[in-house]
C-alpha cells in the first residue's frame, strides 16, 4: 500500500468519523477527554434518568475527609433500565464507583463508561458510540 | 324537548286522565313547560354550550383542533408592567403572586436577570407542562378513547394524556413533559401530571420549578371553539403552598390553518445542511 492510498483511507476514515456525532446526540468527543481517565467513588446525590443523556451527581468524600459534587454523564434511560438501572437502583445515598473520562472544561465533570453499583455489578452506562473503553485512572 | 313533552303525555294517559280533560290541562302544562325547558336551556347555554361541543363517538368532549391562547402569560404568569422584552399582561396566578420558598424566590430573581440567556426555550428545548399549553404558539390536539395526543408548534415534543384509566408508572423517568394520566369528571378532562426533570422554566421571566412538580389539569369546554384551561401546579421544593392558573384558550378557525415546524435546536447548524462540499 502506498503512502497516498494510506493517506486517502485515512482521509475518508476521517470524514467517516466526522460525521459520526451527527447520529449521537453529541460526541463523547465533543465534551469529554480520551486523555483523561478518571475513577471516582461516592454516594448519589441526584439522579437524573432523562432524555437524551441521563446524568449522575454523586458527593465524593476527598482525602482530607472534603466532600465535593461530581457530575457524570450516563446513557439514556432506555437503555440504561435494558440494563437493570433505574430511579430504584441509584436512589440518593447509594454507594456508586464510577470509571470514564473527565470533561474537557477540566472541572467536577466526567463520562461515566463503567459503573460498580454496592451490589459488585458493573455496568456500561455510558451511550456514546464514540466513547474510548475504560482505561486506569492514573495513579495519584 | 319533544322527548319530554311525550314522557309528559304518557305519564298523564297512566294516570288516568281523559282526552277532554286532558286537553285543557295538558295544554296549559305544555305552555309552562315549554317556557320552563326555554329559560333553562337558555341559562345553560350561557354559562357554557354543552349541548353543541364536539364529542367522540363514546360521548365524551372532543378537544381534537389547533388551539392557542391570546395572553401574555409566557411572558409572566405574574401581573407585570411592560419592559423592553415584555407587554404588559394581568398574569394567569390566582391571587397575583406565585408563593415561592424564600430560597426559591432568590433562584427566581436570579432566573429574572438572566432571563435573555438562561430561558430553555430560547435554547429550543422542550416547554414542558403547563407552558406548552399558553406559549403563544398553536398546538394541536388529536384524540381517541384511550388518549389525547398534544403536538405543539414548538420544538419537537409530543404529548401523550392518557384515558385509559391507567395509573402513573412505578417506575419512571424524570420527562421533559411528565407524565400524564387523566379522568373525566362530567364534560371536564382532568389530569394529573408528575414525574418532571428540574431542566424547564414556567415562563421566559424566569419562574421555575424543580423535578418534583406536580401539575393538575382541568380542560373544559366554554363553548365549541373555546376551552377554559385551569391548573394546580404543587411543588415542595419551590412553592410554600399549591397555586392556580387560568387561561383561554382559542381554536384556530383559519382556512387551512396547519401546525408549521419550528424546531430551534438545530438553527445553529442549519448553514452545514445539505452538505455544501464545493463551497469550503
Amino acid at each position: 500500500m502506498s503512502h497516498k492510498t494510506i493517506a486517502a483511507t485515512l482521509a475518508i476514515l476521517g470524514v467517516i468519523a466526522s460525521t459520526l456525532p451527527v447520529n449521537a446526540h453529541h460526541a463523547f468527543s465533543a465534551e469529554f477527554d480520551a486523555a483523561k481517565p478518571i475513577t471516582v467513588k461516592g454516594v448519589v446525590a441526584k439522579f437524573e434518568l432523562v432524555n437524551p443523556h441521563s446524568w449522575l451527581y454523586i458527593d465524593v468524600t476527598g482525602p482530607d475527609g472534603k466532600v465535593t459534587q461530581w457530575g457524570f454523564e450516563f446513557g439514556a434511560p432506555f437503555g440504561l433500565k435494558e440494563k437493570g438501572i433505574s430511579k430504584k437502583t441509584l436512589t440518593v445515598g447509594t454507594e456508586i464507583t464510577i470509571s470514564g473520562y473527565k470533561a474537557k472544561n477540566d472541572q467536577n465533570f466526567g463520562y461515566a463508561v463503567e459503573s460498580t453499583l454496592a451490589d459488585g455489578r458493573t455496568i456500561k452506562t455510558g451511550g456514546a458510540q464514540d466513547a474510548p473503553a475504560v482505561q486506569p485512572a492514573p495513579k495519584k | 324537548m319533544n322527548t319530554l313533552h311525550s314522557n309528559a303525555l304518557q305519564r298523564y294517559k297512566l294516570q288516568g286522565y281523559k282526552p277532554s280533560r286532558f286537553k285543557k290541562v295538558g295544554s296549559a302544562l305544555l305552555l309552562l313547560l315549554s317556557v320552563f325547558t326555554f329559560s333553562a336551556l337558555t341559562s345553560t347555554a350561557e354559562a357554557h354550550d354543552n349541548t353543541k361541543i364536539p364529542r367522540l363517538a363514546n360521548g365524551k368532549p372532543d378537544f381534537s383542533g389547533i388551539w392557542q391562547t391570546t395572553s401574555a402569560a409566557d411572558f409572566d404568569l405574574e401581573p407585570h408592567s411592560n419592559r423592553k422584552d415584555t407587554p404588559p399582561g394581568p398574569g394567569i396566578v390566582e391571587g397575583g403572586e406565585i408563593p415561592y420558598l424564600p430560597k426559591a424566590l432568590v433562584q427566581r430573581k436570579k432566573n429574572f436577570e438572566n432571563r435573555a440567556t438562561d430561558d430553555p426555550a430560547l435554547k429550543g428545548y422542550t416547554l414542558g407542562v403547563p407552558r406548552t399549553v399558553y406559549y403563544p404558539e398553536p398546538f394541536q390536539i388529536f384524540q381517541r378513547t384511550r388518549d389525547l395526543t398534544v403536538v405543539p408548534q414548538f420544538g419537537h415534543s409530543v404529548r401523550t394524556i392518557h384515558t385509559n384509566n391507567t395509573e402513573h408508572p412505578e417506575d419512571p423517568n424524570d420527562w421533559w413533559l411528565g407524565d400524564s394520566r387523566a379522568k373525566w369528571e362530567g364534560d371536564t378532562l382532568v389530569v394529573d401530571v408528575k414525574h418532571f426533570n428540574d431542566k424547564t422554566w414556567l415562563d421566559r421571566s424566569g419562574n421555575f420549578h424543580s423535578d418534583a412538580l406536580q401539575v393538575v389539569e382541568r380542560w373544559k369546554y366554554l363553548d365549541p371553539n373555546t376551552i377554559e384551561y385551569k391548573a394546580t401546579l404543587s411543588d415542595e421544593q419551590v412553592f410554600s403552598k399549591p397555586w392556580n392558573i387560568t387561561v383561554i384558550l382559542y381554536r384556530h378557525r383559519e382556512k387551512n390553518f396547519q401546525l408549521i415546524e419550528d424546531y430551534r435546536y438545530t438553527l445553529d447548524y442549519d448553514q452545514y445542511y445539505p452538505p455544501k462540499p464545493d463551497q469550503k
